[in-house]
């Protein structure tokens, strides 16, 4: 090794004094540490940490309601204020098909999706600022911050599931059989969540504009997402007049899964199943359509549409975890 | 890689670069710092808090970490404890880490006591069980008995400080990182908190200690290291170091010739009375030559201290001193001072007490080395300072 070597070992029995000229102004590029995270090793410790994700979650939940006298009521009432909201406006404005379900139940099941979503990206894109003096002092894995908020956000929107149930009662409605599905739809969301919640929370840090935009985001996305509206709004054969050229065609190749896409008409254009494109990138639209379709028309998943979202959340969740662990060398630094 | 032992601190070349900002980053700014950390190549300025920095410490070890502010102490604390991470070199530490950086840090003021001892015990890495079992001795050293069900923002500053050491300092880690945690605190719960870190350092913890206070350094460190400038100055016996950090800050704060006061100290000599090196049990001659511009009634002191702080002892004369330049001689008998370097303090006050000017301000003028035995510390693992040298005759039956 050149110019540095090991001459101050500060255990010494006698002293030391260290000639600071002897240093060279830069580390040798063979010190230069370089921050890898594997992936087996980094599951691996936040499964030994999880009591204090359990924890941070119960500081955050105890912590929310410790002053509002309503309580866990909280939890509820949001929900319950945008289902009036949507009950209110869209029942006089519009009237989406949706068959012979009660608006109010439908729009519901939308609302529950949707809100869990939001106040994740809400809360766990802000994670880590939120929670600077644990990160910049206490070392354990970062990740427990995102995936603590949204524990306490399923806690929440376990609570809003009271009101749905009611809703059932004033419908005189049963759940479906086919509610048995609903754990696989609310599992592709929250691998959905923690992906964006994990990416959000680590990007945000460095740009603190992004902080800006989120409430943006959330109100879009409600408007953007099969909230209010039915999925099937969304065109299974949307047409693209091509040119007359091959070279046309090659445009499905290039989305993701385009396997899926249904090339009609070959010579002329494409046609693309945009609901399968949508809920590519957006898995929450098959999680609602198919907890819709399930809890209460009693249909089957729509397996395309499950498959399609799933392999989107999980693309979701690679590349979050993946940017976040790229950032984490300077989580502390710049929090 | 041979396995180290539970407890090994090794920092091998470590370095550590900040970025160093002009202003706050514009947008555009963080969007080519954030492309730049994307693709782990940055070429933005920075400086460099931590160079080279290399120190072991095996097992049961304790080492202070001094230096001023923004020498980087705290930096090397939160690489060693894997908050943050180096720039380059190598930082290996075996075994749980107990990391008393900043003891309100983990503390949620919305809840109680109770709730902020399961939950920072449990960031801190101890089991909920472990915590039962210790929660009323956590609250019984933190004093805080029946406040302990209530909401955290209704403690005092010390109610707070004293929860966040107490849960710290019942972890039972392999290393213990102290870091600058006890400045606040009153003298009682101090002194309790050195007695604990010296319980958990005898029962075999590593001891990594940050302070200021250079008398709780040399009493609870065996090893020092001093970083001044980003760069390991001096390391090894803790005396020494910080015997070398005090020369060092004293040759800074620039034992200037005070021009405050009415009485100018225009000399200062020191000498021992046989004529040889100042040794402990020697006396000592002090000689000062003064200029007044009149005469004075005054009380004359002259004290001594280890380092800049407050004086060991101090001797005081009572007279009249003539105007114009004026000697003033004192032997110091039987000098109770062990091998180190010393300040002197010379200070001159009028009987009538605080009003105008002072005479002579309190302030030191020169410093010295005394040679002779070093002061003995405790047959334990914590040494206790023993600043004083006294000669004793022993005898055993």
């Amino acid at each position: 090794m050149p110019a540095v070597t090991a001459t101050q070992t500060s255990f010494g029995d006698t002293l030391v004094e260290n000639d600071a000229s002897t240093i060279p102004d830069e580390p040798p590029d063979e010190l230069v540490y370089h921050h890898r995270a594997r992936l087996v090793d980094s599951l691996r410790s936040l499964w030994a940490h999880r009591e204090i994700i359990y924890t941070l979650a119960e500081r955050d939940f105890r912590a929310q309601y410790k002053q509002a006298s309503l309580g866990v009521l909280w939890a509820v009432i949001g929900p319950v204020a945008y289902l009036i909201l949507f009950v209110v406006v869209f029942s006089h404005v519009t009237t989406f098909e949706v068959g012979n379900l009660p608006y109010p139940l439908y729009a519901f099941v939308g609302i529950l999706c949707w809100s869990f979503f939001a106040s994740t990206l809400g809360n766990g894109g802000q994670a880590l600022l939120s929670n600077k003096a644990l990160l910049a002092k206490t070392q354990f894995p970062r990740e427990c911050f995102p995936l603590e908020t949204m524990l306490v956000n399923a806690l929440n929107t376990l609570m809003s599931w009271v009101p749905l149930i009611l809703l059932f009662i004033i419908f005189g409605r049963m759940p479906a059989l086919q509610t048995l599905w609903v754990p696989l739809f609310i599992l592709i969301e929250l691998v959905f969540a923690a992906g964006v919640a994990l990416a959000v929370s680590s990007v945000i840090i460095q740009m603190r504009d992004l902080m800006q935009i989120l409430p943006l985001i959330t109100s879009l996305g409600l408007f953007a997402t099969p909230v209010i509206w039915p999925y099937s709004r969304i065109p299974t054969n949307f047409h693209i007049s091509g040119g007359h050229h091959v070279a046309a065609v090659k445009l499905p190749g290039r989305l993701p899964g385009h396997f899926h896409v249904i090339a009609a008409h070959w010579v002329g254009g494409v046609t693309i199943n945009l609901q399968m494109v949508y809920g590519f990138f957006n898995p929450l639209g098959p999680v609602i359509q198919g907890a819709r379709a399930t809890m209460l028309l009693g249909h089957s998943p729509n397996w395309d549409l499950t498959g399609i979202a799933a392999l989107g959340a999980v693309l979701y969740l690679m590349f979050g975890y993946r940017i976040f662990k790229r950032l984490e060398v300077n989580f502390a630094d710049i929090a | 890689m041979p396995i180290l032992p539970d407890g090994t601190i090794e920092v091998e070349h470590v370095w550590k670069k900040f970025r160093a900002d002009k202003t706050v980053p514009k947008f555009y700014d963080q969007v080519r710092r954030f492309g730049s950390s994307i693709t782990s190549g940055s070429r933005h300025d920075y400086r460099w808090v931590l160079k080279d920095v290399t120190l072991e410490v095996p097992p049961g070890g304790t080492l202070a970490l001094i230096g001023i502010n923004g020498s980087g102490k705290t930096t090397l604390l939160k690489i060693i404890s894997q908050v943050t991470y180096q720039s380059a070199g190598r930082c290996s530490v075996q075994g749980r880490i107990g990391a008393l950086l900043s003891v309100t840090s983990g503390i949620h003021p919305e809840l109680t006591g109770k709730e902020n001892i399961y939950l920072y015990g449990a960031v801190m890495g101890m089991g909920r069980q472990t915590i039962k079992t210790k929660f009323d001795e956590i609250v019984e050293f933190a004093g805080l008995s029946d406040a302990v069900n209530r909401q955290v923002k209704f403690y005092s500053m010390g109610m707070m400080m004293r929860l966040g050491f107490s849960i710290a300092a019942f972890l039972e880690p392999d290393i213990l990182l102290v870091d600058e945690v006890l400045s606040v605190g009153d003298a009682n719960f101090q002194q309790k908190c050195l007695k604990r870190i010296g319980e958990i350092v005898r029962a075999g913890t590593t001891l990594l200690y940050v302070s200021h206070d250079l008398a709780s350094v040399e009493a609870s460190c065996e090893k020092a290291v001093w970083l001044a400038d980003a760069v390991v100055q001096a390391s090894g016996p803790t005396r020494d170091v910080v015997g070398k950090y005090r020369a060092a800050v004293e040759q800074n704060a620039a034992l200037t010739t005070s021009t405050e006061g009415v009485v100018q100290v225009l000399k200062c000599e020191i000498e021992a009375s046989d004529g040889g090196q100042v040794r402990s049990e020697c006396d000592l001659d002090v000689r000062l030559t003064l200029n007044s511009p009149e005469p004075n009634e005054a009380n004359f002191f002259i004290g001594v201290s280890q380092g800049s702080a407050f004086p060991m002892f101090i001797v005081r004369y009572s007279g009249s001193f003539p105007a114009g330049d004026f000697e003033v001689t004192c032997r110091l008998h039987h000098l109770p001072l062990a091998k180190g370097r010393y300040s002197l303090w010379p200070a001159m006050s009028g009987h009538a007490g605080g009003k105008g000017k002072p005479l002579l301000p309190w302030r030191p003028v020169m410093s010295f080395d005394v040679m002779g035995p070093d002061s003995y510390s405790l047959p334990e693992g914590v040494m206790v300072m023993s600043p004083v040298y006294v000669g004793a005759d022993w005898e055993v039956n």
